[in-house]
């Protein structure tokens, strides 16, 4: 088990961030969505009939699988109380992943990244705009996940 | 001795079967951390934390690493599971690097 420390208005954001995802991987999109294309990646770049072949494969089944992942993580975070608009929303909540749920966690705070680059239209290490919001979310949660990965990297034996 | 042939052979195509042609390359992108690509590498290839981070840092400089290879079918596995971890995979035919 590894211990996730978040303050009441952290994991309020997050539990946002997983239901909007949750809603993108299991909505149905009329018009191809680079966000959705990042998660289910082409396998045969340079052999268009395998790739089609390999996506229709495998497509639903990751989809829903990151969907299942995402449903570990909302499940976690409704065991927070909610925000009151007090000095309580700073307060830190310790959230415990059982072992058998770190590579949820892991795979939906990755995943999540993933859109938001998609969104931002994340190209290259360089890409960064400090006066965008939406760049701050995307650095919180890549600081939240590489503690979670320290964090899981410590329980192992070896 | 007269079976030592034979059996030489048939070990022969075995390791051919099992090694295969085809391989499972990882791309790089801007996004995954490094520490978790390293971690994805140990966890899923079961690759020593040395290796792993080996492969890690190929493909952050190189822009790309073979991380498995043998048949086709176990390379699209692999692809696919680099795939649930949000890592950037592809499989082709082997012969490159």
């Amino acid at each position: 088990m590894i211990m996730l420390t978040l303050t009441r208005i952290e994991a309020g954001h997050l539990a946002d961030l997983v239901a909007q995802f949750t809603e993108l991987v299991n909505g149905t999109p009329t018009d191809p969505d680079p966000a959705l294309e990042r998660l289910t990646p082409d396998a045969y770049p340079e052999d268009p009939d395998a790739s089609r072949e390999f996506r229709s494969l495998t497509r639903g089944d990751l989809l829903h699988r990151r969907a299942h992942d995402a449903a570990i993580v909302k499940r976690a975070l409704e065991g927070i109380e909610p925000l009151d608009g007090t000095d309580d929303d700073f307060s830190p909540a310790d959230i415990a992943i059982p072992d058998d749920q770190i590579d949820a966690w892991l795979r939906t705070l990755t995943a999540v990244r993933l859109v938001i680059a998609s969104r931002l239209g994340i190209a290259s290490e360089d890409d960064h705009d400090p006066s965008d919001p939406r760049f701050g979310v995307y650095d919180w949660l890549g600081f939240r996940l590489d503690g979670l990965v320290q964090a899981a990297d410590s329980l192992r034996a070896d | 001795m007269s079976t030592a042939l034979p059996e030489l052979d048939e070990q022969i195509d075995l390791a051919a079967a099992a090694s295969g042609p085809w391989q499972t390359v990882v791309w790089n992108d801007p996004v995954n951390l490094m520490s978790y690509v390293v971690r994805v590498f140990r966890e899923y290839f079961g690759y020593s934390e040395d290796r792993a981070t080996q492969l890690m840092l190929q493909v952050h400089h190189d822009g790309h690493a073979i991380v498995a290879e043998g048949a086709r079918e176990q390379m699209e596995m692999h692809a696919q599971a680099m795939h649930d971890y949000g890592l950037w995979a592809t499989v082709r035919e082997g012969g490159r690097s």
